[in-house]
This record gives C-alpha cells, sequence and structure tokens, in this order.
C-alpha cells in the first residue's frame, strides 16, 4: 500500500496543530484557544516509501452531535474511512482525553496514540508506562514532543503499521449488562438493513441511537428497519442511557489511569498560582488594561520608523513613474491611481503585523484566555458572550480577521451580535483621516480627540450591541465555559506564524479589493475624459455634487461627500481622495493648510468627519467579510444601512452640540 | 528570611512606582514636569498599577498568605516587561527619527519605566528566574 | 459530607464533588465531554462573586457564574 490517509483527533489545545505542521511543514494557525481548527486542513508527508495524506480535524472533547466541529470530526472518520486515526494526547492531562479515545474506539477505525507535551508531564515527574497503557487499551502508544519534533517517525511508522494490518475492528468500552442487551438487540435489528452495516459499525450506531443522538437517529429514518428501531427506542430513556455510558467510561479510565502513571508533584503549579493574580477581583482589570495599553503603544511606536520608511518608497516610486511612464493618462492610473490607493493600506502594514504579533504572542501564552474570563462579567452586561471580546481586541488592527475571530463563539445570536458591532470598533484604516484632520483642526488636543473617538466606537459597538439583543435578537449570552491552558512560552516561530495568518488578510485585502477599488477610483476621477483629475467636472465630481445634498446637513461639501464615497473601497482611501480633490497630494502639510483654508470646514465639521468616518458603513473588505461569515445578504445589507445611519444622526448630533464645548467655528 | 528581603525590596520598589507614576499623572493634568519624569497620563497609570501589585504582594507576604510571593512575582515581570516596552518605542523613535532626519536624544528615553525597571530588572535575576521556569515549557 | 450547593457559591481552595449538573442536554454532554460530570472531584482555584475558575482531573477551566449555578456539588469534608 502506497498511499495512506491519517486523520489527526483531539482534545483542543493538546498541541495537535503544532504536530501536524512539524509533520506536514505546512503552515497553520497555532493558538491557545480552543475551536480555533474549525475548517479541515490537510498536508503531505512522505515515510518509507509511502505517501501519506494527513488530515487536521477540528480538537473536540467528545463527539457528540451537538456541535458542528465534533460532527465535523465524527462524520469524517465514518464517511470518510482514513486507514488509521492519530489521536493526539496531552500527557499531562491523561483523564480528560482518554474520554475521546474511548469514543473514538468505538468508530472502529484503526487507532494510534501520540502521547504529546511528554517533556511538560515529565517535568513534573510525572512517568507513564507506555507499554501498559498501550496493552490495556489495545492501542499502540507513541511519545511525542510536538514542538520539538519528536518521536513523529516513531509515530509515522507506528501509523503505517496499524494501517496496514489492523484489521477494521470495534474494541470498546463494556457498558455493563443491561445496556449490553439492549445494544445486542439493537445491532440484531440494524444487522438487518445490509447497506447500514456496511455503512456503519453497528455497535457505534446502536450505543449513539440508545443516547438519542440526533445525528445517528437521522442517519436511521430512512433505513427499512427504522420502525423497529423506534419500537426497541421508545421504551427507553435516553438521558439515562447517556449518563450510564459516560459513567463506564470514566470508572473505565479511573482503573486504566493508576496503572500507568506515577503522578508527579502536586499542589498547586506556578500557572495556577499566576492566575490568583491575573484574575484578582481588583487587580485582574487594571492589570489587563495596562497590557493593552502597552500593546497599542507598542505598536505605533515599532511602526512609526517601518511605516516612514515604506511612505518614503511610495513617494520615491510615485515621482519615478510620473516621470518615466508614457502616455500621461497611464502615468496619472499608476500613479495616482494605483500607487496612491494601495499606497494608503500599505502605508499600514507594519502597524497591522506588529499589532498582530503581540496579539499573537499574548494568546499562545494563553493571557488571552484569563482576560476573555475577566471581561466576562463586563460584556455578560453588555450583552455580549465572553469570548467575543477577542475579536473585538483585533478589530482595533482589523476588522476583517477580527470579524472571522468570532467563529470562535457558540451561540449563533452571540456570535451575530459580534460581527454586527465589530466594524464600530475603530480599525487602523481610519487613523490617518483623524491624524489628518485632528491635527490641523485641533493643534495640541489632537491626541485626546483621537482617542475620544476610539472610545466613541467602543461605545457605539455597545450600544449596539444592547440594542440588538433587547431588539431583534433577543435572549441570554451563553455561559462561559473556557479551558485555562498552562501558561507557556510560545516560540518566535509560533508566533509570528500566528501573526502572518492574521496579517495576511489585511494585504490580501490591499492587493484584491482596494486594487480593483483604486482602479474604479481613478476612473471615476478621470473621466470625462480630458478632464483634470479629480475635479468637479469629472464623474467622480458629478457623484458628489449628486450626494452633497444628503451630507449638507452635516456641514459636508461635495469635495467630502466624493472622499467618503470612495472611502467605502478602504477607508484608508479617504485621505488620499481629499489629496486629489483638493489638488494637494498626501504630502506634508499641504493638504492639512488646503483644508483648513476652506471656509467650508471648521473644527465643527471636522469632528463631525470624524464620527461619520468612524462609523460609516464598513469598508468593501469588511462587508465581504461579514458576507462570508454570515452566510446571509440580509445581515450584511443591514450592517451597511445600519452603519450609514448611525454614522448620519452621531454626526449630525455631534455638529449640533460640538459648538457650545468649542466656542465657534 | 528570602521573604523578609522580598518584602523589602517589593515595599520599596512598589513605593517608588506608586510615587513615579502619581507625579507623571499630576504632571500630565497640571503642572510643571520633573526632570526624568516626563509627563504621561497613561504611563502614570501604568505605574501605579505595577505599585499596586507589588504592594499586594507585600502585604500579603506580611499577613503570611502563600499568594504573596507571587504577586511578587507577578509584578516584578511586569516591572521588567513595561521597562521593555518603554525602551523598544525609544529605540523605534531613534530610528524613525534617524530616517525622516529629526532630532533625537538619549535623554527621551530616560522615563520611570524605564530605570525602576533595572531595579525590577535586579529583583527578577536574584528571586523570580526559578518560579518563572516552571511555567515556561514551549 | 456537606449538602448539596452550587459550584458558585464555594470560594477558593475548596474541593467537592459533582453531584448533578443541572443544565440542557447539548451543555451537559459538552460539561461531560470536559471531564465535568456526576462524581467528578473538582477544586475550586479562584473565584470571584460566582465565576470561578477550577480543576478537574488536570485540566483547568473558567466558568461564569450562569454556569456555575448549573452545576451541583458537595463538598469534601
Amino acid at each position: 500500500m502506497t498511499g495512506i490517509r491519517i486523520a489527526l483527533a483531539g482534545n483542543p489545545n493538546v498541541g495537535k496543530t503544532t504536530l501536524f505542521n512539524a509533520l506536514t511543514g505546512s503552515r497553520q494557525h497555532v493558538g491557545n484557544w480552543p475551536g480555533v481548527t474549525v475548517e479541515k486542513k490537510t498536508g503531505r508527508v512522505n515515510r518509507n516509501g509511502h505517501a501519506i495524506e494527513v488530515i487536521d480535524l477540528p480538537g473536540t472533547y467528545s463527539l457528540t452531535a451537538y456541535s458542528a466541529d465534533e460532527v465535523v470530526a465524527r462524520d469524517y472518520i465514518l464517511e470518510e474511512k482514513p486507514d488509521v486515526v492519530v489521536q493526539v494526547v496531552d500527557a499531562t492531562n491523561l483523564e480528560r482525553n482518554l474520554y475521546l479515545t474511548t469514543q473514538l474506539a468505538e468508530l472502529g477505525v484503526p487507532i494510534v496514540i501520540a502521547l504529546n507535551m511528554a517533556d511538560a508531564a515529565e517535568a513534573t515527574g510525572c512517568t507513564i508506562d507506555r507499554e501498559r497503557l498501550s496493552a490495556l487499551l489495545a492501542i499502540p502508544v507513541v511519545r511525542t514532543v510536538g514542538i520539538r519534533g519528536e518521536g513523529l517517525d516513531d509515530l509515522l511508522d507506528a501509523a503505517i503499521r496499524e494501517a496496514e494490518t489492523s484489521p477494521y475492528h470495534e474494541h470498546t468500552v463494556g457498558y455493563g449488562n443491561d445496556v449490553e442487551a439492549m445494544i445486542a438487540s439493537l445491532v440484531g435489528v440494524l444487522a438487518a438493513d445490509k447497506d447500514l452495516a456496511e455503512r456503519y459499525p453497528l455497535r457505534w450506531l446502536a450505543a449513539r441511537l440508545l443516547e438519542g443522538d440526533e445525528n445517528a437517529l437521522a442517519k436511521v429514518r430512512e433505513s427499512p428497519v427504522s420502525s423497529r428501531v423506534q419500537d426497541l427506542l421508545s421504551a427507553i430513556d435516553p438521558d439515562e442511557y447517556e449518563a450510564t455510558m459516560a459513567d463506564r467510561r470514566y470508572d473505565v479510565i479511573a482503573a486504566i489511569l493508576p496503572q500507568v502513571r506515577t503522578a508527579g508533584a502536586r499542589g498547586m503549579n506556578a500557572s495556577e498560582m499566576v492566575d490568583r493574580v491575573v484574575t484578582d477581583r481588583y487587580l485582574g482589570i487594571p492589570i489587563f488594561l495596562a497590557l493593552m495599553w502597552g500593546t497599542f503603544e507598542l505598536t505605533f511606536a515599532v511602526a512609526a520608523p517601518f511605516a516612514a520608511l515604506i511612505e518614503a518608497g511610495l513617494a520615491w516610486l510615485s515621482a519615478a513613474v510620473a516621470g518615466s511612464i508614457e502616455p500621461a493618462w497611464l502615468a496619472s492610473l499608476v500613479g495616482d491611481g494605483l500607487i496612491g490607493g494601495v499606497g494608503s493600506v500599505l502605508v499600514f502594514v507594519p502597524n497591522i503585523f506588529i499589532l498582530f504579533l503581540i496579539l499573537s504572542f499574548l494568546e499562545d501564552t494563553g493571557y488571552l484566555a484569563r482576560a476573555a474570563f475577566i471581561m466576562d462579567r463586563l460584556m455578560y452586561a453588555i450583552g455580549l458572550p465572553g469570548k467575543a471580546f477577542i475579536p473585538m481586541l483585533i478589530g482595533f488592527g482589523c476588522n476583517v480577521p477580527g470579524i472571522m475571530a468570532a467563529r470562535t463563539i457558540e451561540g449563533e445570536k452571540d456570535r451575530l451580535i459580534t460581527i454586527l458591532v465589530n466594524p464600530f470598533i475603530s480599525c487602523s484604516a481610519r487613523l490617518p483621516v483623524y491624524i489628518l484632520f485632528a491635527g490641523a483642526f485641533f493643534g495640541a488636543a489632537a491626541g485626546g480627540v483621537v482617542f475620544l473617538l476610539y472610545v466613541l466606537g467602543i461605545a457605539a459597538a455597545i450600544g449596539s450591541a444592547k440594542l440588538f439583543r433587547h431588539t431583534i435578537l433577543p435572549g441570554e449570552s451563553s455561559p462561559f465555559i473556557m479551558e485555562m491552558p498552562p501558561y507557556r512560552l510560545p516560540t518566535v516561530w509560533t508566533s509570528l506564524l500566528h501573526m502572518w495568518s492574521r496579517g495576511a488578510m489585511y494585504v490580501r485585502k490591499a492587493g484584491t479589493i482596494v486594487f480593483a477599488g483604486a482602479l474604479v477610483v481613478w476612473c471615476l476621477a478621470s473621466f470625462p475624459f480630458g478632464v483634470e483629475y479629480g475635479s468637479s467636472a469629472s464623474l467622480a465630481g458629478a457623484l458628489g455634487h449628486l450626494l452633497a445634498p444628503l451630507v449638507a446637513p452635516l456641514g459636508f461639501d461635495w469635495k467630502i461627500a466624493v472622499a467618503l464615497l470612495f472611502g467605502f473601497v478602504a477607508k484608508e482611501v479617504v485621505v488620499g481622495s481629499l489629496g486629489v480633490l483638493y489638488g494637494t497630494g498626501e504630502e506634508g502639510d499641504a493638504l492639512s493648510m488646503a483644508l483648513l483654508a476652506d471656509p467650508g470646514l471648521s473644527a465643527v465639521t471636522a469632528l463631525a468627519l470624524m464620527v461619520f468616518v468612524l462609523l460609516y458603513t464598513p469598508c468593501l473588505a469588511t462587508i465581504a467579510t461579514i458576507r462570508k461569515e454570515t452566510g446571509s445578504w440580509r445581515w450584511t445589507g443591514f450592517s451597511v444601512a445600519y452603519g450609514l445611519v448611525l454614522a448620519w444622526l452621531l454626526a449630525l448630533i455631534v455638529g449640533q452640540i460640538a459648538p457650545f464645548f468649542l466656542g465657534g467655528a | 528570611m528570602s521573604n523578609m528581603i522580598k518584602g523589602v525590596f517589593g515595599a520599596v520598589l512598589g513605593a517608588l512606582y506608586g510615587g513615579l507614576g502619581t507625579l507623571q499623572i499630576a504632571a500630565a493634568l497640571t503642572g510643571p514636569a520633573v526632570p526624568f519624569v516626563p509627563a504621561s497620563l497613561f504611563w502614570g497609570c501604568v505605574l501605579l498599577v505595577i505599585g499596586a501589585v507589588l504592594l499586594t504582594g507585600v502585604r500579603n507576604l506580611a499577613r503570611g498568605l502563600d499568594d504573596g510571593v507571587v504577586f511578587f512575582n507577578v509584578g516584578i515581570l511586569l516591572s521588567v516587561s513595561f521597562g521593555v516596552i518603554s525602551l523598544l518605542a525609544a529605540g523605534a523613535g531613534a530610528l524613525e527619527a534617524a530616517i525622516a532626519g529629526e532630532a533625537w536624544s538619549v535623554a527621551d528615553t530616560l522615563a520611570p519605566a524605564v530605570y525602576l525597571a533595572a531595579i525590577g530588572a535586579a529583583g527578577f535575576l536574584a528571586w523570580c528566574r526559578a518560579f518563572f521556569r516552571g511555567l515556561a515549557t514551549a | 459530607m456537606g449538602a448539596v450547593c452550587p459550584l458558585a457559591l464555594l470560594s477558593a481552595g475548596t474541593e467537592a464533588t459533582i453531584a448533578d449538573v443541572r443544565a440542557g442536554r447539548e451543555m451537559r454532554l459538552r460539561l461531560v465531554g470536559m471531564g465535568l460530570c456526576p462524581d467528578a472531584r473538582v477544586r475550586v482555584q479562584c473565584a470571584d462573586r460566582g465565576s470561578l475558575i477550577v480543576s478537574v482531573g488536570d485540566a483547568r477551566y473558567a466558568l461564569s457564574r450562569g454556569i456555575a449555578m448549573k452545576v451541583l456539588v458537595k463538598e469534601a469534608a
């Protein structure tokens, strides 16, 4: 046999993804955060002439029918019938991990256990007798340390051996006489359906039916034996069976453990002690806030030199293009359109990547799990689940990965609300608009104004969440339960990979959507042919004048309307568009001067404009992401409309109230 | 006995963080800046937090609670971490100034976050390495 | 052996045995898979107004007050 398929299964947080990376060398997202690998990932590796395909199944604690993760994992093994399943087991957490083993064993597929994180277990003085464990479970057990790449060859060899020699069998926990009798009866009935008998291990199917497993019931519904099965099932209480079977599984595990493991030093370990400090009722939140502030401070500071380099590079490129490309319209397309549009997004790449690097580092150490716990009470008061706060954090960098991070949230409504309010978190893209206007109109107070805008964004997100909770998406937030993995110091490589998977979304956005959008913007600004770029006579100008009445109450003129329209593509583009419309370009203070000189603009309108940019529709990339994550045009459209309306109203209110605080224009 | 030393060290460092943190906030809100204590509302608050963690550790040590040491350890870790953050930010500032051709002086980096962290680092090297090694199984 | 009470009411450092999990099927199965089922021994590590971090076997979980109220335990002596 030369082609073999291995499925990787296991609990969350056992280092399964690291092992997968080590085996296949592919890039993956690694986190201490449960539930992150919802999609299946595949990779390849060769060993001894065998071409092996490895499939990374979602991490699950068990194999019930209740969560998508579990169903995906279960169905893959049942339907796709991989040659062998490698269960990655956390050596420091045997009891819980073995629960999954008992369930996997019932599926009938050959299994190999990778006893991972063996180094951590050994460090606590714990020893595990692998041979004994293997004998008791009738499953080969291989010692691995995924992050160091130890044991991988042995693991592959064991997997290949099992795949080639082990018959498809079901060894499983004995559930006690009563349950076993019921299982036998059910199996007898099910066996009459040859089709079912071929597709599924009957003992497994019978056990699931007794537990009232929805997914199993569905599989049997179409079968000719269905009515006889129903007869047998009608007399029993599935809850009781499920409880009994779970008990038996734990009994077996409890019997096995003492025979194979000598416990290491017990008592509070360092992770537990640190948690006492970090989740302290008085210091927990201040520590968290301090770390968050440190994160943002470091991000802006360290990104600045790189951004400066990129800007300088773009300026040089722009000048070179203007000088050397003929005809003029092409030079304008490349220079003003592409370099200008895409460039304004690229300048932020350092900012995004550093923020994500730091957040990934915090996540990989396990701290963010504690932070989610600390914030849970606050989030609950808002109507959001505690886990929603990570997507919101990520949103400060870019809303796109922020919204995608909402996948870890279980409740549908919770997830939806998290996704809908994420765009109000002020992402990095809006910053250049704030810097431009706050800098021009507010001088020394600019920093304070920008800070207030960020606060307003958070307030809008919170307010909207409460609003949605009470009106369109009512219900309670799902209760918070999350595993607290031990603290670890992540390797540089791990954090970099993690950073890349999130940051790459931003770069892709620049490369695709913004690129296309910049082309469209350029066309609108350049046609009808021969018109001055971005002037009132161009198509863009015409659009601006068309929209002007809509924004007039807010104090915006047609130029602002055009800039806002272009900002729909990516909010960074607003500044570039204004540069074009005022004819100054973005360099130096020319644009600020032009803005100040414009009689139609004042500190009040500047403030209203910044509020508008903060809140109005998500950018194109974000809209695409919302559509993808919610799978619904309806909610996407709602998001756009709600944002527009909220932005318009708040900008109006701010425009009216501000004069009192600012003392006139 | 070593607890006693840690207690004193923690008390002194904690008080320094508290005091300098308050100064930074005061300077930001109202008045004159003291040399080597730049005005910054946020850094001031961060310093206060670090001071609070250290002082809580001292208080718990005094009461004989076993989590006193942990507060102390975490406080030292925070001290060193924010010192590193401050230095990195300053370094980046220097780099940016170099690129833009602006003036920059080393004096810009001297904030309490940095020099207090130097003291914290001493504490870390003396007492905390074993504790945190127990955590890091990367 | 104490009387049965919700896990949420215990303080840090207490040990207890789970007596019952009063939650919907879905939640219950999830908790069972994680190790929180009747007869399991739990130890409360951090507690703050109902939200807890507990250890079960070798694993540690953070629970909000909502869930902790639904898990009924008997305190160990």
